[in-house]
């Protein structure tokens, strides 16, 4: 399962797109032949001219035709079913493709007068274009995490089912953790591993040669060291899964030493969730572990953990 | 204005439509050649008489620039005209004009029609998953900057199926909607389907009741009323009157055709219930100087009974908004006073992607040359094709008549 389709902005559209995020409708009228446009374009699609100007509206029009489909169009659109599919023809007379919302299957009809309903679709603020009947009290719908309604743990972290597909693509996120606690790589640790690996080469174990020779001026830890250390820095995920049989390391979707860890650095981490995917294998979810240099903005380590729940 | 009419489909080749599953893997090359050998056996004529080439450029397995050219080069021919044709559905009726046109203005003399639809093999480093994943926006792009990506794949807008859904339920709330008459197009092509033993639903006849008990899809399609889509692929041979007089059958000439391409989504048709076929029928019929009352047979696309029912009004041979009332007012099997779709149409015979609308060209040649075995018209002089590309999106018109 993978998330809903989301509109991606061009700069072109993104006038209409922020209007919604901001809770106002824009379309374009052209200022040669005062006709309307829709979706947003550069120029007009009466004239041709290229003198459009967004324009605030209401958002209130007709109801041009509709279907209620009994297959979803996507198995991503399973929790909207029966789907509202629906063409609405805005007071200006251009036509949007929408769905509708807060009505019943037999409230629906070909004609029937429709308002705007802004619905906040992520936490974002990223806002969707659908509407419902004229009588209605519905104007927007607030973006509803699904993680809020979640039971926590006694460490405070929320509860999710590998069952819950909804809530486990909730996890994804561009934010990180808060740093883990840190720790030294000093030589003493460089050289045990280098001894436990077999992997002795003079950059890493040579501080004579490393300060005559090596780029870095200094000896550096070995990249493989400091993707295992990651077991000493706890860096606190805001959940835990629940409900599987087995949990098992995957391996790594792309492992990268991006900078050096000088001997003697103090190093910490820290993650967020990159993917979740379901599959008939089980769930599979990315960890982006990311350890850094404390100070440094590159990282030493980029790990994308797969962690397979069957 | 438009064509003489001196050009003639003479021969034809179609794959038996098959399941995906169990139909033959071949490079779309290696069929293009197969279709062409027994499109010119078919007609009598030689490889050396081939000197121009109309093929699919979209889903081409092979390749998707310089198709023509690689094509060629594979069936080790010399080309005086080379074209690619991406009208969906209606790619075949926009062929077969292309071809006629070329030969009357004496840059060719007989032109290989023809799109590949089989699968073609998977390569080792090939994933057979990528099928499922290029069909899993039906014709929806969802390239950067395409507006069907912004503005209709967030609401669950895709594919084919909710577009004519929803074009329906326009014509229903405008001129009333009947399950039973709608059901009755699918009865009837299923009935010359069993005259048919290459449709994919030879000897399974079918019910109105069946019809309307299928599961529905999106409100008021029910699944019989939409295509299945199977493997295939189909050729024609297009060639001059003189070429045509040393051929095995009688030919069958294009007098008329149109065409028409209006919007992609037909949330922007000025009229949803108006479709493109309006005006590509009535041109197809004024360059041929006939009326729709002329024909003898109606070929009309049908990957939705809401296709055909706008279609045969749309053309002209109904009333607007009496679409219903014709059909079951009407028989419309080969044995009946309206022949539609005399091999099933698409609905019975299966689709084979854009090669479908081939079913219904091949088979207006067919009947007009006197081939149709157990569906054989009595007469056969004049035949409608239609062809629909997208959501009603693009439509065209052909006029066969046998020389």
């Amino acid at each position: 399962m993978s998330l809903k389709p989301m509109p991606e902005m061009t700069e072109i559209s993104k006038p209409f797109w922020q209007g919604l995020n901001e809770g106002e409708i824009r379309i374009q009228q052209c200022n040669a032949c005062d006709g309307w446009v829709f979706y947003p374009r550069r120029h007009c699609t009466h004239c041709l001219a290229h003198d459009l100007e967004w324009k605030p509206v209401s958002g209130k029009g007709t109801l041009y035709s509709y279907t209620l489909t009994r297959i979803p169009t996507l198995p991503e659109f399973a929790d909207e079913m029966p789907q509202a599919l629906a063409v609405v023809e805005l007071e200006q007379g251009v036509r949007v493709n929408t769905t509708l919302v807060g009505l019943a299957e037999d409230e629906i009809k070909v004609g029937m007068a429709l308002k705007p309903v802004l619905d906040q679709v992520d936490a974002k603020g990223n806002t969707l274009l659908r509407f419902t009947a004229a009588d209605k009290a519905l104007d927007s719908l607030p973006y509803v995490n699904p993680l809020d309604s979640l039971p926590r743990n006694d460490k405070g972290q929320v509860q999710v089912g590998v069952d819950n597909p909804v809530a486990l693509q909730a996890l994804v996120s561009d934010e990180y953790t808060d740093w883990s606690n840190s720790i030294v790589v000093d030589q003493e640790l460089i050289n045990t591993f280098a001894e436990l690996s077999g992997d002795n080469y003079w950059i890493h174990t040579d501080p004579e040669r490393a300060a005559k020779d090596s780029p870095f001026g200094t000896t550096i830890a070995h990249g493989s060291l400091v993707q295992v250390l990651q077991s000493r820095l706890n860096f606190a995920l805001p959940f835990e899964i629940t409900g599987f049989q087995t949990m098992v390391n995957y391996g790594s979707d792309r492992l990268r030493f991006p900078s050096p860890v000088p001997a003697g650095s103090e190093i910490q981490a820290r993650a967020r969730v990159k993917s979740v995917q379901q599959s008939r294998k089980g769930t599979a979810l990315t960890l982006e572990v990311n350890i850094h240099v404390v100070g440094n903005d590159r990282p030493s380590v980029i790990n994308d953990l797969v962690i397979l729940y069957r | 204005m438009g064509l003489r009419g001196d050009a003639a489909i003479v021969g034809a080749a179609q794959y038996k439509p098959e399941k995906y599953a169990t139909a033959p893997q071949m490079f779309h090359l290696e069929q293009v050649a197969d279709l062409a050998a027994q499109a010119l056996e078919d007609a009598g004529l030689k490889a050396s008489d081939l000197d121009g080439l109309v093929i699919n450029g979209p889903q081409f397995h092979e390749a998707s620039v310089f198709v023509p050219a690689m094509a060629a080069e594979y069936l080790g021919i010399e080309l005086n005209f080379a074209e690619v044709v991406d009208l969906g559905g209606c790619t075949p009726v926009g062929m077969v004009w292309r071809a006629a046109a070329a030969i009357e203005m004496g840059l060719c003399q007989a032109v290989l029609c023809v799109i590949p639809m089989r699968l073609a093999p998977f390569g080792p480093s090939e994933d057979p998953a990528w099928m499922a994943r290029a069909m899993r926006f039906g014709g929806h792009s969802t390239a950067f900057g395409a507006p069907e990506a912004e503005f209709d794949l967030p609401y669950g807008h895709m594919g084919q199926n909710t577009g004519y859904a929803m074009i329906a339920q326009r014509y229903a709330a405008q001129y009333g909607y009947d399950q039973a008459a709608m059901a009755k197009i699918c009865v009837d092509q299923r009935t010359n389907a069993q005259a048919n033993p290459d449709a994919m639903f030879f000897g399974k006849p079918l019910t109105v009741e069946e019809v309307l008990g299928s599961k529905m899809v999106a409100d008021p399609l029910h699944v019989l009323e939409i295509v299945m889509p199977v493997a295939g692929g189909a050729a024609v041979i297009v060639t001059s009157r003189e070429l045509a007089a040393k051929t095995k059958h009688r030919p069958a000439f294009v007098k008329g055709f149109g065409e028409r391409l209006s919007f992609k989504s037909p949330s922007y048709a000025n009229d949803m219930t108006v479709t493109p076929v309006a005006a590509a029928a009535k041109r197809a019929f004024e360059m041929a100087g006939v009326k729709p009352q002329d024909m003898d047979a109606a070929q009309i696309y049908d990957c939705y009974t809401i296709t055909v029912l706008l279609s045969l009004e749309d053309a002209g041979f109904c009333p607007k908004g009496e679409g219903m009332r014709f059909i079951k007012e009407n028989d419309l099997t080969f044995k009946g006073n309206f022949p539609l779709n005399t091999h099933g149409g698409q609905l019975s015979f299966g689709q084979a992607g854009s090669a479908g609308g081939f079913s219904q060209v091949i088979e207006a040649y067919t009947q007009i040359a006197g081939r149709a075995d157990a569906r054989q018209l009595k007469r056969c002089d004049q035949v409608f094709v239609s062809g629909t590309g997208g959501v009603m999106s693009e439509q065209g018109a052909l006029i066969l008549q046998g020389g």
